[in-house]
């Protein structure tokens, strides 16, 4: 997991990922500054009010974003291996899928797509499979932790449908 | 291994009623804390006594209940079946944070039970009285520094109320709130501020012991078996109750809410309630219908004008 | 002695066969639920609490100490296994843990937690029974300035959990700690970077951050390898036991992480997660073997873990000598004790000793019957490793996902898993440490908000900071610690620096 960490060589362009990250840590600064302003400063009886200590962290981002921004132009930052794409889409798609449908479709079939499509991103192509089976495991799952330990897992008309 | 794990499973599948569902009451916080409690005893009492056949209890914490409160407003509109737990803690979270949702859009059916609050010192403080703390707290109310709950809580709003009984500005009093009475009954017990406010149920253990001394109480009235004087008698005109509600859906027809209330009402006068209210040590402050609502009216217009004092409100 | 004779009566009742069986269904139980990713102790107790209410008030008890020891052991099993803590207290644990783990060394990291877990609780638990008073009149004396004091070491320490570059571990820290910022101040009422969201008014919940960054973020960065990766990673290389050498590394570590998590396990505003933390940091700078630090040190798993458990048993001090529940698993706990008639409080052990020593006696078995049950099952936990990926990170994603739901089934909830699942799996793209993000959210508030109490309670004069002796001593050794391996690194790395002071004008 650990990356070879390379010295710096001049002749390496600047790292336009790692550039982006001091962009990104900037607007975290900048966000924070914005949203605190308006903030009224009572401090009461302490020095310190409500609005110290986060400037004091945007302030520390803003330093961190420009050391990146060096480190980037030094091309200081370890060497990233290639990352499949299509896997991570799979998941996150799972994700969203279970997020969305958790409301409507209940526990078990929200939770049973998340699965499958997850076992899909690490290669189990067969959705026809893994889907059913996902499902069957997480309506058990639903049975163990809503009914029988009380926990509130959404309902939906799987669930209804036996209970 | 599995075997047991099985085996207990099964043990309590057998043991579970299993009627469809009748009433579903939302506690707007996490489990363990006081809504959470009312509700799960509401449920415990309602299935033991038949009211209902089977209650379901689900937690939506966040936010002083206002996002419990929010999505039971939206999502329960019409339904007769579901039912909020609420308290005076809400009244001050909704000011504070600008919720849009208020309890004008539920539909209050009463108030089940309540707590008083108590001023307390360290059993080793200088100060033996309430004319003591008020006289310090005239005298500099920087000084006098106050543990308690949360920001704007009903805790915050008593010290407010207090100070200006006291005729001392409401915004100079110096309130360290705590997350939970848990840690504000340490730093009173540890003797790092001067005085403590919060439920009486936090401090009665400690005040039994004898480490911290009870000054007052911030009810109408003294509380049976306690010695400590009220506010009133000492001077202050403040009278802070900090009450838990049960409501239900907004957008109920009169007979769908007399029914509710009508199992509320039965639900309150159950033994099985009263025996939950003795071992819990809460208070029966059952009040329904007109008279609950014109409480709840004088109660919010109250904290509007004491949290705007304190400076937490605009 | 009085004490002895109770504690004697209380371990008599509690070693009937029954209540054995008890405490083994209990302490079974209580893995099982807690093991799985994304449900940490407190969730665990509170949802197996019920189970003991079928049963009569002492075996009740018993099952209830072993269900809340195994709750607080399952953690640690796949944070070795998988990297995917479901709990702050355990994230430590992960990561040496899980090194080891994956260098097929997952058996003995398992059996010097679970060791380490059982010395620590042993020990804690006869310090319950008998220093309980003392050291809560220690807890009591830390007011505001004194945990500001110790916050501040606290975060010192992080800079041991950095990985090798200060950079990356400082931005990973600032980020938990811009996080941490979101919601309603405290101390004023409010709302800050929430943006008229509701949902955000209460902060972010550190095991949603936790879940996300780990289990979720891991899973998205093993996907993203490929076949790249090894297919399957070898489970057990050598002895899936503990070897001489294991055990020579151990025990030192067990009794210091004991004695620093118990007594900050005690107090009012510690937590379990900071005496992790602490005994992380107290291994690394002890240990005879640095270069192993970031690559599977077994001190760095027998340490953290005993503090985690001593700090459990240490929560128990407040909550039966001052009926204050200091973590969201005691908090659940006071719900159960009351539901055996035991009012936590000062006149506790007076009132009601037979209860009291009950449980305690109760805690010493059922700590006994987690080893028992786990030292055999560690082969079979190993296994879990040889499951194939894809059911394997469904299942985690499953879990990780049904943890959170069951805290706070709201769509808000899942929206921030996915985000911050994205975030820990860019993080970990590019190098960044995961742990100090999560660091920074807990410490973050408590450091912010001790600081201006203190300086409230003064009205705002600041040498109160450092005029308390257990502050300054406090601030003293964080002092030491920041400075002493700074002047150590620049010494080596001297070369680095002065590169970048050439590169600044």
């Amino acid at each position: 997991m650990t990356k070879g960490h390379h010295p710096s060589t001049a002749t390496r362009r600047p790292d336009r990922a790692a550039l982006f990250i001091a962009v990104v840590l900037g607007a975290i600064a900048g966000l924070i500054f914005w949203d605190v302003s308006r903030l009224a400063g009572a401090a009461g009886y302490s020095q310190v009010g409500p609005t110290t200590v986060p400037y004091a962290i945007a302030c520390c981002l803003l330093a961190l974003a420009i050391w990146t921004g060096f480190e980037a132009f030094r091309g200081d930052f370890p060497e990233r291996e290639r990352q499949e794409v299509a896997p991570v889409i799979w998941i996150v798609g799972g994700l969203a899928a279970q997020m969305l449908l958790l409301k409507v479709a209940g526990f078990s079939i929200a939770t049973g797509i998340l699965f499958a499509l997850t076992a899909r991103g690490f290669g189990k192509r067969k959705l026809w499979f893994s889907l059913p089976v996902g499902i069957v495991l997480c309506f058990v799952v639903w049975v163990i932790f809503a009914k029988l330990l009380q926990l509130s897992l959404p309902a939906g008309p799987l669930e209804r449908l036996f209970f | 291994m599995k075997h047991f794990f099985l085996a207990t499973i099964l043990a309590g599948a057998m043991s579970l009623p299993a009627f469809a569902a009748d009433y579903t009451i939302i506690a707007p916080a996490n489990p363990g804390g006081g809504w959470d409690q009312t509700a799960r005893s509401l449920q415990t009492v309602m299935q033991q006594e038949g009211i209902s056949s089977n209650v379901q209890v689900q937690n939506v914490p966040g936010a002083g209940g206002t996002i419990g409160l929010a999505q039971f407003a939206s999502q329960q509109k019409g339904n007769a079946n579901a039912l909020i737990v609420g308290g005076y803690v809400m009244v001050g979270a909704i000011l504070t944070n600008k919720s849009p949702v208020t309890l004008k859009d539920v539909t209050p059916i009463a108030r089940l039970t309540g707590e008083y609050e108590a001023v307390v010192v360290p059993a080793a403080s200088d100060i033996k009285t309430m004319a003591d703390l008020v006289e310090a707290l005239k005298k500099d109310p920087g000084a006098v520094s106050w543990a308690g709950g949360s920001a704007g809580g009903t805790d915050h709003i008593a010290v407010g109320l207090i100070a200006k009984a006291a005729g001392v500005d409401p915004t100079k009093i110096n309130y360290i709130a705590y997350s939970g009475g848990g840690e504000a009954l340490a730093a009173i017990l540890g003797s790092q501020v001067t005085a403590g406010v919060s439920g009486y149920g936090e401090f009665e253990s400690q005040v039994k012991a004898g480490t911290l001394r009870l000054l007052a109480v911030s009810g109408p009235e003294r509380i049976a078996g306690v010695d400590a004087p009220t506010l009133k008698e000492s001077g202050l005109d403040v009278v802070v109750e900090n009450w838990r509600m049960v409501a239900a859906a907004p957008g109920l027809s009169d007979e769908q809410k007399a029914a509710v209330s009508a199992d509320i009402e039965k639900l309150a006068k159950s033994a099985g309630w009263q025996e939950v209210l003795k071992t819990k040590g809460w208070q029966d402050s059952y009040l329904a219908g007109d008279a609950f609502n014109a409480q709840l009216e004088k109660d919010v217009a109250a904290t509007e004008g004491v949290l705007k004092d304190i400076g937490l409100v605009k | 002695m009085a004490t002895f004779d109770f504690l004697l009566q209380g371990l008599l009742v509690a070693a009937q066969p029954m209540n054995l069986l008890y405490a083994l269904i209990g302490v079974t139980l209580g893995t099982a639920v807690g093991v799985l990713p994304g449900i940490g102790p407190a969730l665990t107790v509170a949802l197996l609490l019920p189970v003991t209410y079928r049963l009569d008030p002492g075996g009740s008890l018993i099952m209830f100490a072993g269900i809340y020891y195994g709750g607080m052991y399952g953690g640690s099993t796949t944070s070795i296994l998988l990297n995917t803590p479901g709990e702050s207290a355990s994230i430590v644990t992960a990561l040496e843990g899980n090194k080891m783990a994956r260098a097929g060394r997952g058996g003995p990291a398992l059996a010097t937690a679970a060791i380490g877990s059982f010395v620590a609780g042993l020990i804690a638990t006869l310090g319950l029974a008998f220093i309980a008073p003392y050291i809560v009149k220690l807890a009591l004396v830390f007011g505001p300035r004194e945990y500001f004091a110790l916050m501040v070491l606290a975060f010192v320490t992080v800079s041991s959990a950095f990985g090798d570059s200060t950079l990356r571990g400082l931005t990973s820290l600032f980020v938990g700690l811009a996080l941490s910022v979101v919601g309603i101040d405290q101390l004023t009422g409010q709302a800050r970077l929430s943006f008229g969201v509701p949902e955000l008014l209460d902060g972010i919940e550190v095991t949603t951050l936790a879940v996300a960054m780990f289990a979720i973020g891991e899973t998205l960065f093993i996907a993203a390898q490929g076949d790249k990766g090894p297919d399957k990673v070898e489970a057990v290389r050598g002895s899936v036991w503990m070897s001489a050498n294991d055990w020579a590394r151990s025990w030192k570590p067990w009794l210091r992480g004991t004695i620093i998590g118990f007594p900050i396990g005690a107090m009012p505003a510690g937590g379990a997660e900071i005496g992790t933390f602490l005994s992380y940091a107290a291994e690394k700078r002890l240990t005879k073997h640095p270069e192993e630090f970031g690559n599977g040190a077994i001190e760095g798993v027998a340490g953290p873990e005993a503090a985690n458990n001593a700090s459990a048993a240490g929560t128990l001090v407040p909550l039966l000598t001052l009926g204050l529940p200091t973590t969201a698993t005691a908090a659940i706990m006071l719900a159960g004790f009351q539901q055996y008639g035991l009012q936590p409080g000062p006149l506790l052990f007076a009132t009601n000793p037979q209860l009291v020593w009950g449980l305690i006696a109760s805690l010493l078995i059922a700590n006994f019957m987690l080893l028992v049950l786990n030292l055999p099952l560690i082969g079979l936990w190993v296994k879990l490793l040889t499951i194939p990926k894809p059911w394997l990170y469904a299942g985690i994603l499953l879990f990780a996902t049904l943890g959170t739901i069951g805290a706070n089934p709201s769509v808000y909830e899942l929206g921030m898993l996915l985000a911050f699942g994205l975030l820990g799996y860019a993080m970990r793209v590019f190098g960044y440490p995961i742990a100090p993000v999560v660091v920074g959210l807990i410490l973050g508030p408590l450091a912010e908000q001790q600081l201006r109490r203190a300086l409230a309670i003064s009205q705002g004069d600041y040498s109160v900071l450092f005029t308390s002796p257990i502050a300054a001593v406090l601030l003293v050794i964080a002092a030491a610690a920041l400075i002493v391996p700074l002047i150590l690194r620049a010494r080596g790395r001297g070369e680095v620096l002065s590169q970048l002071a050439a590169n600044e004008d």
